[in-house]
C-alpha cells in the first residue's frame, strides 16, 4: 500500500508548515475572544472617579440624587464625587452655562442639569466632553428617575415602595428540555456564541483543508511530479493517501482545539461568562461530534476539491474554481440565524440531512436541542453515500484532468472523461 | 538475453493528430539506448506510454520481460521532461520520499540520499527546501530521486536540457556507472555530441516514425563512409551543386559532403580548391548530428 507514503509525506509537509502552526495557536484565540470580548466590553466599569456637578433649578432633587450615587470602583473608591452647584430659578441658565464652561476647562467631567419643568416630563440633560459611557448615562436616569417618582408619588400621598412593589415586572425565562430529560435553563446569547464557534470553526477547517488538497495537487501538476508519482502508485492510492493525510493534519489542529476547548469550557472561560450568558453547556459529547463532522465534511469536499485540483494547471485556475465547492458551505453559514430561531422545523431537518449541508447543520442542531438519534445516523449515512460517489467522481475524473496541461476543461469535457476512466 | 523493451506497433491519437504512427522498437538489456527526434516527434508521448501514464490506442508494449500491464513499474526509474520537486519540502526528505514510493525501505532510502548528497556536495543543505537551490542543482537532486532505487530501467526524457556542461558531465558519468552496473538506459534528447559520445543504440523518429533503428555502428555503416569533411574560406554553397554531391551540409566552421556512390572524394577536392581556398579536407564518416539534419529535413511525408 504505497498511499501510507503518500499520506505519510502530506500529513508532515501540512504540520511543519508556519501557516498551520499559527493557525492552530491564533485561531482559538479569535474564536474565544468573539465569546469574550463583547462581555468584557459590556461589563466594562469606568475606571477613574468620574466628577459630576449638578444643577438643580428645582433645588430639592439634587439633595437625593446625590446621596443615591453611592457606587464604588473595584478599588473600593467612590464612582463618582457630585457637587451641587448652588443655583436659584432664575440664574439657573447662567449657573448651567458656567459648569459647561468649567467641563470645557476640564475642572468637571459632567454637567448634570435638571430643570424645573422635570416633574412634568421636561428633559434633563447629560453634558460632557469625555464620559460617553452609556452605563453612567444609564445610571444616572435610573437614579434621578427614582427621585423624581417619590416626590411625585409623595405629592400624590402615595408610598413608593409600596408602588415599585406592586408595579413589579414579570420576567419569562427560556427553558429547554435536554436529551436526558431535565428541564434546564437556556441562554439563546450562550447559544448563540456556542453554535456560531463550533460552525465557524467546522467550515474554516474544512474550507482550508480542502484548499490544502487542491494546492497539493496543482504543485504536482505543475511541477510534474505527479508523472513520477503516477508511474508508481495507483491513482487510488494516491487520492486515498492524500485524503488520510491532510485529513489526519485537519484532525491534528481540531484535536488541540478540542484539547484547549475542554480546558476553557471546563475551566476559566465559564466562570467569566456564566453570569453574563448564563450557563454555557457544552457537553464533551459535542466535541465528538464536531470532530466527526470535521473528518465527514472535509471527506466529501476534499474530493470535490480533488476534481478542482485535477482539472487547474494553475493556482489561480484553482482558486477561481474554489467558489463553486465553497458555496454549498455558505448557505448553512448564511441561513444560521433564521436556522437557529427553529432548528427543529421540517424545513430546518430538511436542509441538515442535505449531505453539502449536514457538517454545518447537524453539528448546530445538536447543540441547540438534541434531535433524534436517526436523523443524525440518517444524516451520516447519507453523507457516507455522498462522500463514496463523491471520492468514485474524483478518482475517474483525477485520472485522466492530472495529465492535461492548459486549457480548463468545460464540463462535456468532464463527463467525457469521467467516462474515459470507466 | 531478452531486450529491456520492445513496443510492437504503437500508435498514439490526439484528436485527429497522431502523435505516434505505429511505432516499434527494441531496446537490448543492458545498452545505453538514444531516443532522438525533433520536438514534437513523438518522443515524450512514446516514452509516457513506456510509463503507462498514457494509454496506446494500438500495440503492444512489454518491459523487462513482462506485459506493461503487469510489469513492477518499481524496477524502472522515470525522469519527465519537465522537471519538477516540492519546492517546500526538505531536500532529504524528499529524496527518501521518491525512494520510499519506489519500494525502498525507509532506513535504506535515508541511507543512500544521505550518501548522494554527499557526493554532490549538498550534505549541508540535507535539511532545507528544495526552493534555496540553483536550477542545476535541482535537477541534479532530481536526477539522484530517479536513480535512488536502483532501477533496471532507467528511462530519462531530456536529462540534459538546461544543464551546464559542467553538470551535464556529472550526469554523462553517473550514466555511465549505471551502464557499466549493467542496467539499461534509455534518453531522449536533441543533443547530438551527448548522443554520439554515449549511447550504443539508437532510434531516430520524426513525425510519429522511426526513420532509424540499430546500434551506432550499424547506423552510421549503412550511411557509408563516403563523406568529406571541409573547412575553407570564401562561398563554397555552389558546392552543393556538383554533380558527385549527394547532399551538402553547412555547420559553420565546416561543410559535410556526402557523395554520391563510386565517387573519388579527389574529384571533390579539385573543384573546392578551384574556387575557395581549403584549409582542411578529410574523409569522415557522417556524424549523428548529420543523420539526423539529412533524415529529418528529408522527410517531407
Amino acid at each position: 500500500m504505497k498511499a501510507v507514503f503518500v499520506m505519510r509525506r502530506e500529513y508532515t509537509e501540512a504540520i511543519r508548515r508556519k501557516a498551520f502552526i499559527i493557525t492552530t495557536f491564533v485561531v482559538p484565540i479569535v474564536m474565544a475572544s468573539f465569546l469574550v470580548l463583547p462581555v468584557l466590553f459590556a461589563t466594562m466599569e469606568p475606571q477613574n472617579v468620574v466628577r459630576v456637578a449638578v444643577v438643580d433649578q428645582t433645588g430639592n432633587i439634587a439633595p437625593q440624587f446625590v446621596a443615591a450615587l453611592t457606587d464604588t470602583l473595584k478599588n473600593g473608591k467612590r464612582s463618582f464625587t457630585p457637587t451641587i452647584v448652588p443655583t436659584t430659578a432664575a440664574s439657573y441658565d447662567e449657573t448651567r452655562a458656567g459648569q459647561i464652561e468649567a467641563v470645557k476647562r476640564g475642572d468637571t467631567d459632567i454637567v448634570l442639569a435638571i430643570p424645573q419643568g422635570i416633574m412634568t416630563g421636561e428633559k434633563a440633560s447629560y453634558i460632557t466632553r469625555e464620559q460617553r459611557n452609556y452605563n453612567v448615562l444609564q445610571r444616572f436616569e435610573k437614579a434621578l428617575n427614582d427621585v423624581v417618582l417619590k416626590q411625585r408619588l409623595a405629592a400624590e400621598g402615595l408610598d413608593y415602595e409600596r408602588v415599585k412593589d406592586l408595579t413589579a415586572g414579570v420576567t419569562v425565562e427560556m427553558n429547554q428540555i435536554t436529551a436526558a430529560g431535565s428541564v434546564e435553563k437556556k441562554s439563546f446569547m450562550a447559544e448563540y456564541g456556542v453554535v456560531f464557534v463550533f460552525v465557524m470553526l467546522l467550515y474554516t477547517s474544512i474550507q482550508s483543508w480542502g484548499v490544502t488538497i487542491a494546492k497539493s495537487i496543482v504543485e504536482e501538476k505543475g511541477s510534474r511530479i505527479i508523472e513520477v508519482l503516477l508511474s508508481t502508485v495507483t491513482p487510488r492510492d494516491l487520492i486515498i493517501g492524500k485524503l488520510v493525510g491532510v485529513g489526519m493534519a485537519g484532525f491534528t489542529q481540531l484535536g488541540i482545539w478540542t484539547l484547549l476547548g475542554l480546558v476553557l469550557t471546563g475551566g476559566g472561560l465559564p466562570v467569566l461568562l456564566a453570569s453574563k450568558l448564563g450557563a454555557l453547556n457544552v457537553p464533551p459529547v459535542t466535541f465528538l461530534y464536531f470532530v466527526m463532522f470535521f473528518v465527514l465534511g472535509f471527506m466529501l469536499f476534499a474530493a470535490l476539491f480533488m476534481v478542482i485540483g485535477a482539472v487547474s494547471s494553475t493556482e489561480q485556475d484553482a482558486q477561481q474554481m474554489q467558489v463553486l465547492v465553497t458555496l454549498p458551505m455558505l448557505v448553512p453559514l448564511m441561513s444560521l440565524m433564521m436556522f437557529m430561531q427553529n432548528p427543529n422545523s421540517a424545513m430546518a431537518v430538511g436542509m441538515s440531512l442535505f449531505p453539502p449541508f449536514t457538517p454545518l447543520l447537524m453539528m448546530a442542531r445538536i447543540i441547540l436541542l438534541t434531535p433524534p438519534m436517526w436523523q443524525i445516523l440518517l444524516g451520516i449515512g447519507l453523507m457516507l453515500v455522498t462522500i463514496l460517489i463523491a471520492v468514485t467522481f474524483a478518482a475517474r475524473v483525477f485520472r485522466v484532468g492530472i495529465l492535461m496541461h492548459g486549457k480548463r476543461p468545460s464540463l462535456r469535457e468532464l463527463v467525457h472523461w469521467y467516462r474515459m476512466a470507466g | 538475453m531478452q531486450p529491456a523493451v520492445e513496443i510492437h506497433d504503437i500508435v498514439k491519437r490526439y484528436g485527429d493528430y497522431t502523435a505516434v504512427d505505429h511505432v516499434s522498437l527494441n531496446v537490448p538489456a543492458g545498452t545505453i539506448y538514444g531516443f532522438l527526434g525533433p520536438n514534437g516527434a513523438g518522443k515524450t508521448s512514446t516514452i509516457r506510454m513506456m510509463m503507462r501514464i498514457l494509454l496506446p490506442d494500438e500495440g503492444s508494449i512489454r518491459i523487462l520481460d513482462k506485459d506493461l500491464a503487469t510489469v513492477n513499474l518499481d524496477r524502472i526509474g522515470y525522469l519527465p521532461e519537465e522537471r519538477g520537486l516540492y519546492k517546500k519540502m526538505r531536500l532529504l526528505d524528499q529524496m527518501v520520499f521518491f525512494g520510499e514510493i519506489r519500494g525502498l525501505p525507509r532506513s535504506e532510502a535515508r541511507n543512500r540520499a544521505g550518501a548522494w548528497l554527499e557526493r554532490m556536495g549538498l550534505a549541508d543543505r540535507a535539511m532545507q527546501p528544495v526552493e534555496g537551490l540553483s536550477k542545476g542543482m535541482q535537477q541534479k537532486v532530481q536526477f539522484i530521486a530517479t536513480v535512488l532505487h536502483e532501477p533496471d530501467l532507467l528511462i530519462l526524457d531530456e536529462p540534459f536540457s538546461g544543464l551546464d556542461p559542467v553538470n551535464a558531465n556529472v550526469l554523462k558519468d553517473i550514466i555511465l556507472e549505471y551502464h557499466r552496473k549493467g542496467h539499461t538506459i534509455i534518453f531522449s534528447t536533441h543533443q547530438m555530441d551527448t548522443v554520439e559520445k554515449l549511447c550504443d543504440h539508437i532510434c531516430l523518429i520524426n513525425k510519429g516514425r522511426v526513420l532509424l533503428e540499430g546500434t551506432l555502428a550499424s547506423v552510421k555503416q549503412r550511411y557509408g563512409k563516403n563523406g568529406v569533411s571541409l573547412s575553407f574560406t570564401g562561398d563554397g554553397t555552389y558546392l552543393h551543386s556538383l554533380p558527385e554531391v549527394a547532399s551538402y551540409q553547412d555547420n559553420g566552421n565546416e561543410v559535410f559532403l556526402r557523395l554520391k556512390d563510386g565517387v573519388d572524394p579527389g574529384r571533390v577536392l579539385d573543384a573546392a580548391r578551384a574556387r575557395l581556398s581549403v584549409t582542411r579536407f578529410e574523409l569522415a564518416e557522417p556524424s549523428v548530428y548529420d543523420i539526423f539534419i539529412e533524415q529529418v529535413s528529408g522527410d517531407v511525408r
